[in-house]
């Protein structure tokens, strides 16, 4: 009906019009011709290398992650505080540094609205406390920020890249397993991943640090419970394109058994989507173990990670504001520059792939 | 088709019922028991045991088990509020809840579908870099760091929004939660818009599109977008349901009375009946969406009906 209609009128078209040269324009194919050149020969890393270093926002994102990882090392020992001492007579100060206090930011003001209106106070003045620092201030147990954050930082990350690099043993195995053998295993398989996939993420989480005791171990391992499902679908998928190359074939043929196959001939091919999982992961799990320490199934106290920062600083963020800013920032960078960092590994490792 | 619809039916309900079988295991292993009463004797804790079935084989109380729960019985509150049904305690949070969800997600999508169009119509310009940005900072940034920055700066110190919800000002109370949630949204469906877009608008039909004279919005529109439309109402499903689970803390920081924070607020004190309850229902409407969509998949875009009966 449809086409009937489209013809009659296409016919219609070319009966009655004459077209002009106005009617024409040159189709742009500057794109598609390409002029010959010659490259020398590289290896593949060494062609992600430079792949990688040519995408600027993907730079931003690895260097703001080594300068966080950097502070999370070396952060906690830079001046005397530690993360677990508490000064109850200095808390809540505001944050307050040595050379930037003349210039009139970070000298330790902060206003505090009463019922009169709002008022400049400085704990360190009225106190008389002229050589006290805090750099990012204090908290509501007088506890340094600056060395809480980072050693935050510092908890936060090794959370997410051990919940990340476990995931990815156990997911890439499952796959390259499932997808390998193929048939009943797979199907097998693949059904308790439809299962396991089923149940929403932080449902399983959360009742699971309900039952075990929490610490770092029990976060990890709660991360490693729910992560694996994404990275075991990519490792088969790849599974699937490659075992019925030739390179497969020949091996077998030579007499390799099926582990050698798996994790000597196919794995060292596929190691660029999972490397981009990988990194996709971490993220989450910051996320993840952030959201646990909001609603206080995290890490015990006195230690500390960025969402029991943030969940801390949120309980004064009207009257305190700068005690929540810190671990907000550094959270948000490191989840962005994670990403920046993914993205631009996914199409340094895979330049075909179409653009998202 | 109706083979592979069947499959996915029966796969939902054996996910649900293993949901059920983990989440009855772990009632069991929740340390305590509900009667640890000092003042109870052997006879009486017997008795109250009776009372709930708890002495029968453990088979048993799965079955019975199941049954309430699908019945929508599950049990009552031990904490947050003495002896009250727990289907009660959510019945008037639920409504709360979708409404802000609704919104998070309508806004996301309309916006997310704007930034996309933009991005890809002026392909290569400043307003595609804009827009990549923005969707880089709303797919990496949580939807609590933007409710908190909201929540200071437009609550706190402009005074638009109220900060916490009030139930006087229903609607202005859910403006703030709703853009924090809708900010995930809208990046993932801007990225994908974006990439669909450039694909379609590169194809051999829109130059012929073109080439037929037809111009201007009804180009984009009518034979751009509707094609690149199909993708992107696949995505949006799975972002739904992701966005239950980012309204937990939204919710918490907001204090909306809806069944994010009341999952909260159960886990803070203890109160497993309605941790499990509300897991249930999490994983219920979770697997429910999942199920409607991969039959919508099919619906929508016969390939994928073709591939996935193949399979």
């Amino acid at each position: 009906m449809k086409i009937g209609k489209s013809a009659a009128a296409a016919a219609a078209v070319q009966n009655a019009y004459v077209p002009v040269d106005a009617d024409f324009r040159l189709k742009d194919n500057a794109g598609e011709i390409a002029i010959d050149t010659n490259f020398s020969a590289q290896s593949f890393w060494k062609d992600v290398f430079i792949r990688y270093f040519r995408k600027i926002s993907a730079v931003i994102g690895l260097v703001l992650i080594i300068l966080i990882s950097a502070m999370a090392v070396v952060g906690p020992g830079m001046n005397t505080y530690t993360y677990s001492e508490q000064n109850l007579s200095q808390k809540n100060f505001a944050p307050r540094v040595k050379s930037l206090e003349k210039l009139g930011i970070f000298n330790g003001n902060e206003s505090m609205k009463t019922t009169t209106g709002s008022k400049i106070v400085n704990q360190y003045e009225a106190k008389g406390l002229d050589d006290v620092y805090y750099w990012f201030g204090s908290d509501n147990f007088g506890r340094d920020i600056w060395t809480r954050t980072w050693s935050g930082a510092r908890v936060s990350l090794i959370i997410a890249v051990a919940a990340a690099v476990i995931d990815m043993v156990i997911g890439m195995s499952y796959g390259l397993i499932s997808g390998y053998f193929g048939g009943k295993v797979d199907m097998i398989m693949q059904r308790i991943l439809e299962i396991a996939n089923g149940i929403p993420r932080l449902v399983i989480v959360t009742l699971l640090l309900l039952v075990l005791q929490p610490g770092m171990v029990t976060i990890i391992f709660a991360l490693m419970l729910t992560e694996w499902v994404g990275m075991s679908r990519i490792a088969r998928a790849e599974m699937l394109k490659l075992k019925e190359q030739e390179f497969v074939l020949a091996s077998r043929t030579l007499g390799a058994s099926s582990f050698f196959i798996i994790f000597r001939e196919i794995l060292p091919n596929i190691i660029g989507p999972i490397i981009t999982q990988v990194m996709f992961s971490i993220p989450t799990a910051i996320f993840t173990e952030a959201f646990l320490s909001f609603v206080g199934l995290g890490i015990p106290v006195p230690q500390c990670s960025l969402g029991s920062l943030i969940s801390e600083g949120f309980n004064s963020f009207t009257t305190h504001p700068y005690q929540i800013i810190p671990p907000i920032v550094v959270m948000a960078l490191l989840m962005l520059s994670f990403n920046l960092v993914a993205d631009g590994l996914r199409e340094a490792l895979d330049p075909k792939m179409k653009e998202m | 088709m109706k083979k592979y619809t069947l499959k996915r039916i029966l796969t939902s309900l054996f996910t649900l019922l293993a949901i059920l079988l983990v989440l009855f295991i772990l009632m069991q292993l929740m340390p305590g028991s509900p009667f640890n009463d000092e003042k109870l004797n052997n006879d009486q804790r017997m008795a109250l045991y009776a009372k709930y079935g708890l002495d029968q084989p453990i088979v048993v109380q799965f079955f019975n088990y199941v049954k309430n729960m699908l019945k929508g019985d599950f049990g009552v509150s031990y904490n947050i509020s003495k002896n009250t049904p727990i289907s009660q305690l959510i019945q008037t949070r639920l409504p709360v809840s979708i409404r802000i969800g609704g919104f998070a997600v309508s806004l996301g999508a309309v916006m997310g579908l704007l930034l996309g169009l933009v991005a890809a119509l002026k392909h290569d310009t400043i307003w595609d870099s804009m827009a990549t940005v923005i969707s880089v900072i709303g797919v990496s940034v949580p939807s609590y760091v933007f409710a908190l920055a909201l929540s200071y700066t437009l609550g706190f110190k402009l005074g638009w929004f109220p900060m916490l919800y009030k139930e006087k000002l229903a609607l202005s109370s859910s403006v703030l939660p709703s853009i924090a949630l809708s900010m995930f949204t809208m990046a993932s469906i801007a990225r994908f818009t974006r990439s669909e877009m450039l694909e379609v608008l590169g194809s051999d039909y829109m130059l012929l599109a073109e080439s037929k004279g037809i111009s201007g919005s009804a180009l984009i529109f009518r034979h751009a977008l509707r094609n690149a439309l199909i993708p992107i109402i696949t995505v949006l499903a799975p972002l739904i349901v992701d966005l239950m689970t980012g309204s937990l803390v939204v919710e918490k920081i907001f204090s909306i009375p809806g069944v994010g924070s009341l999952l909260v607020n159960a886990i803070q004190s203890n109160d497993y009946n309605v941790v499990i309850a509300l897991s249930f229902i999490y994983s219920a409407m979770y697997i429910g969406i999942m199920l409607v969509v991969d039959i919508l998949y099919g619906i929508i875009d016969p390939r994928i009906r073709l591939t996935k009966e193949g399979d």
